[in-house]
């Protein structure tokens, strides 16, 4: 018989774990999103390299992406870079000021990509949250610039149609990706860059995606299935940005499911901030796990995939069919 | 760049030819004169005498007022501001002798965020409009004129000139029945901020060369209209007042400010620009310009 | 001679040549507030101007801010976070010696200012123009046009504009409710490089004393990220030795604190230089603007009229 003290404190098996979350996800941003599945699979493209051109330091693997294709990319041999294009001096408090936060975010970029078995960070260093006064022609010719230099197969950005998406970095960046990573492919473009022998590159495939939780949404076309490994690098680099984890946030966590006699028993034992970085690594397997539920897989995520032939829609089939061998 | 160079010079060589030829007729009547202005009272002060001249000896004016002056009031909002002092320009511009005002709205201190050949493109139809023998614009290279807006659209007005002439600009405006247009003769005014305005540059074929013009004919007209602009000039009035009265000082005149001690400042202002101007001439009152004609740009073998 | 001696005799010599101008005296203050708003952390500290000026309006008993509009990211080796970070800290350790109260930066992205939209930041400054109430505000010079440096022009405009629209209520009426009232700055002082193009016509010479250079020459070399090392006091002794020359002051001294001597010195030579073209020991030279300056027709008048209450 269950006495009132084991009434008032239970302990919360893993089939409660998506009721507890979806009341820690009001500490976090909305990311529900429509239901997105079945989709079709996206296989990882045949090729070597890969580039992932982002506004911010962390923009990397949200739930909606890219962390765990990038960690299964790198598992099938891909090598990579990261492109952060602003210098996310915004990115946290003022107390040390903006210089600050732009080494901090840049640091815990450098560990956090390095998880995810990426080479390199560059940055543009363009002012964050203020870039949409700069010239489109001059962000874009900087990405040309660096797609011509380590000439990726695959290319991961925002999705440049994210119309909706309410950050002014985002549209701007994925603005320019989305003529680059074609406009690179003409010589007649940016002729001077061959002085440098670097010759033209239309980049063959891309993975964009969109934040969830923005407006309308967008449109995924394929899902990605993930691995546990891929699940586990892309949940300690989520949380490895400093500015994402907090002791406040672990405590008011846990406050929250105190206050609904719940509490989750892998928190035990941890400091608030280390429950909070337990917490965000349980955020993208839950969402991880959603996404693969929703597409017939243990975990996956979506993407809007454009292969090599996206840009000639009346010839793809038709060379997918008859393209042969050599 | 050459070709537009070559097209240019043949240009402005006709139209000196032109002007040489027709020689006292265009002087009298069937002159048009077109003034661009960046605010009110800008152009009354700078050339409001010569350009009364030229309109009491027969020619046609158009003015094209860019902005709509709304921040310079004292107490009033934008919107009001911005709708007296239309109506206060185009009285002004009526006692200097104008047909017509034109005035575009952009807002006044905003200039340097509108694109500058959308500024050019909205003068260069004026200038296919109305086919101005002279034009009189805000001397764009003018210094200490804190007033940005005056440089912006001198800039902008003088490359309309140049443009307007040209038909590689804005095609579309011939669909409409808007030909190319040569204006032979170019006035740049300014108040006088710059301690280096009588000083040319270079010869005649290079530049502009400084003129001061007698207005003692006009001046009563140019001071009429200079205070028909009752709102710039009670914020001015009161911004002076204002400084003076932070200070711990000041002007017996403007103790109490009516229409009466405004009119009254606005003459002091008026006559002692002339005065300024008039300075080592034997004018009593005058005006500084910058006058390109026909020299400009011609050799001087081309016009012997 | 190629090194820093070399460049500052060529700069000095590039000094414009002018008549002798007329010494003025630090202006009436209401709030005996000022501000110094440039581009880069060093700006206020070159041989034309601002140092000695500020020094003297903080003898005066004014209280001076300095702004700092760009990030100075490019300014320094350490890269654009780092150069940030440590040209901000000299800044405030450089303005502090010369007695200014807080430095505040805008951090626009140094050296990519172009596209910046030119009301944004003018914007920022009236602002802060209607916040701080200064008397005076001195800058690079508005029309300045062969200043080679876009960040200069930029600013400078900005500047050139700021001071006199932030005296109109219809400006950004939103600051009224932050309880901000208009504000037109009655006195600019503007200077520029000697050594950019054309150059630029001063009208006033502002006269220093020895106190007021020596913090003058100190603030020049704390900005050590990019004025101070080692190798060049090093190099400028080789090259004085090679000529059999040698500078007494210097011996003793480690290369760094060579460098050090070498700057203050040109920092008073420059000084000298020009108080020595207009009668007096020591001199800054600026484009003056007064508080009638915007009514050249009632300049005069006012002058002769206005009295006090």
């Amino acid at each position: 018989m269950k006495t009132e003290s084991m009434w008032r404190r239970r302990s919360v098996s893993t089939s409660r774990l998506v009721a507890v979350l979806c009341v820690v996800s009001l500490y976090f941003p909305a990311l529900n999103g429509a239901s997105i599945g079945p989709l079709p699979e996206g296989e990882v493209p045949p090729g070597k390299k890969l580039m992932v051109i982002q506004p911010h330091h962390d923009d990397h693997t949200w739930q909606y992406g890219f962390g765990g294709l990038i960690a299964k990319m790198t598992a099938a041999g891909y090598k990579g870079v990261y492109v952060r294009v602003s210098n996310d001096e915004k990115d946290g408090g003022m107390q040390n000021g903006w210089g600050a936060n732009d080494v901090s975010n840049y640091e815990d970029t450098l560990d956090a990509t390095k998880n995810l078995g990426l080479s390199e960070v560059i940055s543009l260093n363009w002012r964050n949250d203020h870039m949409s006064s700069i010239p489109h022609i001059e962000l874009r010719d900087q990405i040309i610039l660096l797609i011509r230099k380590y000439r990726p197969d695959v290319v991961m950005s925002y999705h440049p149609w994210g119309n909706y998406d309410r950050n002014p970095d985002h549209r701007k960046v994925s603005w320019a990706v989305g003529s680059a990573v074609w406009l690179a492919g003409l010589a007649n473009v940016r002729r001077d860059h061959a002085k440098l022998g670097l010759k033209p590159h239309q980049v063959p495939f891309k993975f964009y995606s969109h934040r969830s939780d923005y407006g309308r949404g967008y449109h995924p076309n394929v899902f990605v299935e993930l691995s546990e490994d891929d699940l586990v690098r892309k949940a300690k680099s989520y949380r490895l940005h400093k500015i994402r984890v907090s002791a406040g946030a672990g405590r008011q966590t846990r406050e929250a499911l105190d206050a609904m006699g719940l509490k989750i028993p892998a928190l035990d034992g941890l400091t608030d901030e280390q429950a909070h970085e337990r917490l965000q690594e349980m955020l993208m397997h839950w969402v991880s796990k959603q996404r693969g539920q929703e597409n017939g897989v243990p975990y996956a995520e979506v993407f809007y995939y454009m292969d090599e032939w996206h840009g000639v829609p009346g010839l793809s089939d038709y060379i997918r069919e008859s393209a042969v061998e050599r | 760049m050459t070709l537009l160079l070559q097209r240019t010079t043949v240009a402005l060589l006709l139209a000196g030819l032109f002007l040489f030829s027709a020689g006292p007729a265009l002087a009298e009547g069937g002159k048009v004169v077109l003034v661009i202005t960046a605010d009110a009272s800008d152009y009354v002060l700078a050339a409001g005498g010569t350009i009364a001249k030229m309109l009491d000896d027969g020619a046609t004016g158009y003015l094209v007022r860019v902005t709509n002056d709304d921040k310079d009031s004292w107490e009033l909002t934008a919107e009001e501001t911005a709708r007296r002092t239309r109506e206060e320009s185009e009285k002004a511009a009526k006692i200097l002798g104008f047909k017509e005002v034109e005035s575009l709205g952009y807002r006044a201190g905003e200039l340097g965020g509108v694109s500058p050949t959308e500024l050019r493109d909205r003068i260069l139809f004026y200038v296919r409009l109305y086919k101005p023998s002279v034009m009189f614009i805000p001397n764009p290279y003018a210094e200490y004129v804190e007033v940005l807006d005056r440089f912006y659209v001198g800039q902008a007005a003088e490359d309309a000139r140049r443009a307007a002439s040209l038909s590689n600009y804005q095609p579309p405006f011939a669909v409409v029945g808007l030909e190319t247009h040569v204006t032979p003769e170019l006035y740049y005014y300014a108040q006088p901020f710059d301690p280096r305005r009588r000083e040319a540059e270079s010869t005649a074929t290079f530049v502009p060369q400084p003129k001061v013009v007698d207005i003692a004919s006009t001046f009563a007209k140019k001071l009429q209209a200079a205070q028909a602009l009752k709102t710039i000039n009670h914020s001015m009035a009161m911004r002076i007042k204002h400084r003076l009265e932070s200070t711990g000082r000041h002007l017996p005149l403007l103790d109490d400010i009516d229409e009466t001690s405004v009119s009254e400042l606005v003459e002091i202002n008026v006559r002692k620009l002339g005065a300024i101007a008039a300075k080592d001439t034997d004018h009593t009152q005058a005006e500084e310009l910058h006058y390109a004609g026909v020299e400009y740009q011609i050799p001087t073998k081309y016009l012997q | 001679m190629k090194p820093l001696l070399a460049i500052l005799v060529m700069m000095l010599g590039m000094l414009p040549a002018m008549a002798e101008l007329p010494v003025v005296d630090i202006p009436p203050g209401d709030t005996k507030t000022f501000l110094v708003i440039h581009p880069h952390h060093d700006d206020h500290s070159w041989a034309s101007g601002q140092a000695g000026l500020i020094t003297k309006l903080v003898d005066a008993g004014w209280t001076g801010y300095y702004v700092r509009v760009s990030n100075d990211e490019k300014d320094g080796p350490h890269g654009y976070p780092h150069d940030d970070m440590v040209n901000l800290f000299e800044a405030r350790e450089a303005t502090e010696n010369l007695g200014i109260k807080d430095v505040i930066s805008l951090n626009w992205r140094n050296d990519y200012m172009d596209p910046t939209p030119h009301n944004e930041i003018r914007a920022q400054l009236i602002l802060l123009i209607r916040k701080y109430r200064p008397d005076l505000v001195t800058s690079y010079h508005p029309w300045g046009h062969y200043d080679r440096n876009p960040d200069h022009r930029k600013v400078s405009k900005a500047v050139g504009e700021a001071v006199w629209l932030a005296g109109f209520a219809n400006v950004h009426p939103e600051h009224r409710k932050l309880g901000l009232k208009p504000h037109r700055v009655p006195y600019k002082f503007y200077t520029q490089r000697f050594d950019y193009g054309k150059g630029y016509e001063p009208n006033v010479v502002v006269e220093l004393g020895e106190s007021n250079i020596r913090r003058k020459a100190r603030s020049f070399w704390v900005h050590r990220n990019v004025r101070l090392n080692g190798s060049t006091g090093r190099r400028m002794r080789q090259l004085l030795k090679d000529q059999g020359l040698a500078i007494p002051e210097l011996e003793g001294l480690t290369d760094i604190e060579a460098h050090a001597w070498l700057q203050e010195w040109s920092m008073y030579s420059a000084a000298r230089k020009v108080g020595g073209k207009h009668g007096i020991e020591y001199g800054e030279i600026y484009a003056r603007l007064g508080e009638w300056h915007p009514w050249p027709g009632l300049t005069d008048y006012l002058e002769s009229n206005a009295v006090e209450k």
